[in-house]
């Protein structure tokens, strides 16, 4: 007050003194007060404080974030329904456990206890209501036996073995079509594989591997004859396209082979195995090739180890060249 | 000093933001809650300073000049108007000097000096020209030329305006006219007076108690070319103006800035404008501040005064032209030593007034400099800085929400600031399709971006350069109308 007399005394000294002058001088003073007033409160806010009317105390608190998939359900807390919906921050939550329920309709409710700690922020972002009835869709429409998901390429192929079919469809069961015919092999098989250029596929039995070419409905006339090729040097474990869809790695109980993907073609050895059943996994996007394989160590006991074999274009080819001139 | 707290702000608070980012948090919300509550304090005012804007614009400010006792008769007072031109053309010069002609004054009480710059290879014939066609009009029209590299002068504004009051003074002096009836208004070569201007300036100066120690602050606006310049570069010019409208509001700090009038006596008496320095608009009046120990003030008219939008042929040009002009605008920083370098040579004025205005001039280019980083991009810096530990406080979880409530509080009043824009508009050319309005409403939304890059980045940049001893040489803003209409 003693400030805004001085001033007002000032301004007179000056010789004058408007309406809007005076008015100023008011807003000021206003102003100051307010945020004077007002900065406590956002900033106890801020730092998670609540103002205890009853101890005329600040407390601390905690608060919880819910975000839920789907949004938009009911709060209880502590069984009693908030007047809110998800996504909701409960805010000025005195420390301690509560019981919390998302309830959303056709959804099962989400029940739990969560604990607040003061001055933590405690975070459920990631919940899920599942439906009551989830929403199933059947997409074939013919007998299959097996199906791969493209997640490339964003559809499903689906074999039959019993009719020596294959089909694809989209994502949705749309698009529905036969893209082949296969001969079979003399037993079932064992698995199948669709090439990286989605142009073929293979499938194999423990001595036989077959290969099909993908033509539309439409166009069988013009398809490429499927073909077998037999392999009765071991017994196959698995087989895996190379990404120029032309060569395919043979992993076999013994020894792992590569074969290029055409009629009458012969397998080239690439190196032996000792342990029969080890797992084995393919890098498609680098062409590497990962197996466990048992070696006696200069202790005399065996151990199992994992190995990488790289099959990228360069290696793989003077690989190939070495031991077919062998 | 200026420069090293600005920078210094800005460093603790990044520093902050990674070592203690809950007491940085909280800093910016007693940043960002100050400034909404200045914002709405400074809306208020220019609310105010609007209305006080619209009651004299329509005001015969002549007539009461006339109505005025015979003992302070108006007629007695002399015009003295001063345009320093460097690069202007006739097609910047003719409307500023046609608006004289046009004025509701008589011209035999006005006195006109065109003060070209003589490194200028067009000056001379641009003299002859203006000559041949507004010579005769006022009771005196004088085409100067100021030398080039005269001892001790820089290549400033305030050098050349110097010389042309020179010349005047010798004109004044053959015609016997005593320097106290002279009131000189020195304006920037594209300065369109409004028709009431010198009678609203007499009026005031005849008024007001003490008329020697005031200064005479027109609002500027910058509607010569407004309709034709693009969005961001009106944006910040009528932010310019309304800048000035809430200032001249608080006339305990109000300075002087661009086209300004004062007593012709006080100005000789001060040794004229700095010639070597940029922002002579302001220094002058701290001049006559040292000079009077203080009992110096600006009267604020509620009359505008036209001038351009800087703009030029493609975006990229337009926005460094207006990052320059805003440079050298906040090259004002300069006052700050100069003033305390005054205060400390000067014994008539209190302590606590030195301090004050030292203060505010201090605070008002430090809060330019900084408060757009603050908000913009200091305020995010404790969330994506201050890590997980941070992020599981209520005050990590609270900090966006609150500034940024209060920030949208605070674009609220941004849509006041859009409704007084179109007030303060003029009529549309017939050229210009209606379309632009639509445009001109939507142009607001860009409004946090030009702040930072227009608002505080000039302002950093002046004061850095001025802390680091590297002078800034002026460089005037290029006005030329051809490239608008």
């Amino acid at each position: 007050m003693r400030l805004r007399r001085e001033y007002l005394l000032l301004l007179r000294k000056r010789g004058s003194i408007s309406a809007e002058q005076r008015i100023r001088v008011l807003l000021f003073f206003l102003s100051v007060t307010i945020f004077l007033t007002g900065l406590p409160i956002i900033l106890s806010f801020a730092l998670g404080y609540k103002f205890d009317r009853r101890t005329l105390k600040f407390t601390k608190t905690g608060l919880i974030v819910f975000r839920t998939q789907p949004a938009g359900a009911n709060v209880y807390l502590n069984r009693q329904l908030l007047d809110i919906k998800t996504p909701v921050t409960l805010t000025e939550l005195l420390p301690g456990n509560y019981n919390i329920m998302l309830v959303l309709d056709e959804y099962y409710p989400w029940i739990n206890d969560v604990r607040v700690d003061a001055n933590r922020v405690t975070r459920l972002e990631k919940i899920i209501l599942f439906p009551l009835r989830p929403d199933v869709k059947q997409l074939n429409r013919y007998n299959f036996s097996s199906f791969w998901v493209d997640e490339a390429k964003e559809d499903i192929y689906y074999i039959g073995f019993e009719e020596n079919s294959i089909y694809s469809s989209d994502l949705h069961g749309q698009h529905y079509r036969r893209l082949a015919n296969f001969t079979g092999l003399t037993t079932k098989p064992l698995g199948w594989k669709v090439s990286p250029d989605r142009n073929k596929f293979l499938y194999f039995n423990t001595n036989q591997i077959g290969f099909s070419y993908f033509v539309l409905s439409a166009d069988m006339d013009k398809r490429r004859p499927s073909f077998i090729i037999n392999y009765p040097l071991g017994k196959i474990i698995d087989v895996f396209w190379h990404s120029d869809s032309y060569h395919i790695i043979i992993v076999g109980e013994n020894d792992i082979e590569a074969m290029e993907a055409r009629p009458h073609s012969r397998p080239v050895f690439l190196t032996n195995r000792n342990k029969k059943s080890g797992a084995v996994s393919y890098d498609i996007s680098t062409d590497t090739l990962y197996f466990i394989d048992s070696q006696e160590a200069s202790d005399g006991n065996t151990y199992d180890n994992l190995y990488k074999l790289e099959l990228n274009s360069r290696n793989f080819l003077s690989m190939l060249d070495k031991n077919n001139l062998r | 000093m200026p420069g090293a707290l600005s920078w210094g702000i800005i460093i603790f608070l990044v520093f902050l933001s990674i070592w203690h980012p809950i007491i940085c948090a909280v800093l910016i919300i007693i940043f960002d809650f100050y400034w909404i509550i200045r914002t709405i304090y400074l809306t208020t005012l220019l609310v105010m300073a609007h209305k006080k804007l619209s009651q004299e614009k329509n005001i015969d400010w002549l007539k009461r000049c006339q109505d005025l006792p015979s003992k302070k008769s108006w007629y007695d007072i002399y015009h003295l108007v001063i345009f320093p031109v460097y690069k202007e053309g006739l097609d910047v010069l003719r409307p500023s000097l046609e608006a004289l002609r046009q004025s509701y004054y008589p011209k035999e009480r006005m006195i006109v000096v065109i003060s070209f710059e003589e490194r200028n290879g067009q000056a001379k014939d641009n003299a002859a020209a203006l000559e041949e066609e507004f010579q005769g009009v006022f009771l005196g029209y004088l085409s100067v030329f100021h030398p080039d590299g005269l001892p001790g002068e820089n290549r400033t504004k305030g050098a050349n305006a110097t010389w042309a009051a020179k010349k005047a003074r010798e004109f004044l002096g053959s015609r016997g006219i005593k320097y106290e009836q002279v009131i000189v208004s020195c304006f920037d070569a594209d300065t369109c007076v409004d028709e009431q201007y010198f009678g609203c300036l007499s009026y005031y100066f005849l008024t007001s108690p003490k008329p020697h120690q005031a200064s005479y602050q027109p609002i500027p606006v910058y509607n010569n070319n407004i309709w034709h310049a693009p969005s961001f570069a009106r944006l910040v010019e009528i932010s310019a103006s309304f800048c000035q409208m809430i200032e001249s509001m608080r006339i305990e700090k109000f300075v002087t800035f661009s086209s300004h009038s004062m007593s012709f006596k006080t100005l000789v008496d001060i040794d004229y404008w700095p010639v070597n320095m940029i922002s002579d608009d302001s220094v002058v009046y701290w001049k006559a501040f040292l000079f009077y120990k203080g009992n110096y003030r600006v009267i604020p008219l509620y009359i505008t005064v036209s001038m351009d939008v800087a703009y030029a042929s493609n975006f990229f040009k337009t926005v460094m032209l207006q990052y320059r002009q805003k440079r050298r605008w906040a090259w004002g920083v300069e006052n700050f030593p100069f003033l305390v370098e005054g205060f400390l040579h000067s014994k008539g004025i209190s302590f606590i007034h030195k301090l004050r205005r030292s203060f505010n001039l201090l605070e008002s280019h430090v809060t330019w400099a900084v408060w757009a980083f603050i908000i913009m991009v200091i305020t995010p810096l404790p969330i994506l800085l201050g890590g997980s530990f941070f992020s599981q406080m209520p005050i990590g979880y609270n900090l966006p929400r609150i500034t940024g409530m209060l920030l949208n509080f605070t674009l609220g009043s941004s849509l006041i600031w859009l409704f007084l824009s179109r007030a303060i508009l003029p009529p549309r050319p017939k050229e210009v399709k209606w379309f632009k309005n639509v445009i001109m409403f939507l142009e607001w939304a860009i409004v946090p971006l030009i702040i930072l890059i227009l608002g505080s980045l000039p302002a950093l940049d002046a004061q850095t350069r001025l802390m680091l001893a590297r002078y800034m040489k002026f460089q005037p803003t290029d006005k030329s109308r051809t490239r608008g209409s």
